[in-house]
């Protein structure tokens, strides 16, 4: 059985936001694991990891699975996908809103109906 | 867009003088023509909205309020949307280039709230979030694609 859950982006901030559980992603990154190994680093109890596991696993970023007496689990990173795409709407809001302001200056310098402004963007557009 | 360990920065020519730009940052009916509908003043300190209509998510509403005029080469903001997102500023910065104005945008603070901001300053930043983002992520989403999750 797989277990996931759909939350909000905020969510998601919340939950990587306790370094023991960005330690656990970067272990399950590696692949999936089951819940002895991922305890094994950690200087807190089992049970301790456990509840970690259950923040990310609520959260959708990771799913749980049994397999056999053990429980395994894999790591879902477009719950992180989300967080970039976030920051992507911000970088487009400013985006839009930069290219009106040149729309903007035209209209308030030229006759009607000029073309918007020349832009220039960052070398490092792509960045996401 | 550039990424900083911040927030984020946006840069652009415009073919106008530098005063003439600074006059659309900072006058109310300016900026509800560029950027959204405000209660703008330019006063160190004053308090104001921009209030724009509701997208998806978001309320369209952020609460504002001025940190620094410097005419004509800067002018900061606080800007505020929705919670749990922390309060970030935003910053213009003006250069007289040939031709024109360049105008640089820097949204950041992402860094300065809570323990969502952390978050956020993680992910832009050189540490966790970003080696994973940036180095890791796409592999990952692509082996997830290839196993059909994706």
């Amino acid at each position: 059985m797989t277990k996931t859950a759909k939350h909000a982006t905020e969510d998601v901030f919340s939950a990587i936001a306790h370094p023991l559980r960005r330690r656990l992603l970067d272990l399950l990154a590696e692949g999936e694991q089951p819940v002895n190994r991922l305890a094994m680093p950690f200087e807190v109890s089992r049970p301790a990891v456990s509840q970690h596991l259950r923040v990310l696993l609520e959260v959708g970023l990771v799913s749980e699975r049994r397999s056999g007496r053990e429980r395994r689990y894999r790591l879902h990173p477009d719950r992180l996908r989300d967080i970039r795409d976030w920051l992507a709407t911000y970088d487009r809001f400013w985006q839009e809103r930069l290219t009106a302001l040149g729309a903007h200056l035209d209209k308030a310098t030229s006759p009607p109906a000029r073309g918007v402004a020349q832009l220039s963007r960052s070398p490092k557009e792509g960045e996401q | 867009m550039t990424v900083t360990d911040d927030g984020i920065v946006h840069e652009v020519v415009y073919p106008h003088p530098v005063r003439r730009v600074w006059a659309a940052l900072t006058d109310r009916a300016a900026l509800a023509d560029w950027l959204m509908p405000n209660d703008f003043e330019p006063r160190v300190g004053h308090r104001f909205t921009f209030r724009a209509e509701p997208q998806g998510t978001w309320s369209g509403i952020v609460r504002c309020q001025v940190l620094e005029l410097a005419e004509p080469r800067r002018f900061a903001l606080s800007w505020a949307g929705d919670p749990p997102l922390p309060v970030t500023t935003v910053t213009f910065t003006l250069e007289p280039v040939e031709g024109g104005t360049r105008l640089r945008l820097e949204h950041s603070g992402f860094a300065a709230g809570g323990p969502p901001a952390l978050t956020v300053r993680d992910i832009l930043g050189q540490g966790w979030g970003s080696k994973l983002l940036r180095e890791r992520l796409p592999a990952l989403l692509d082996r997830m694609a290839a196993e059909g999750h994706g």
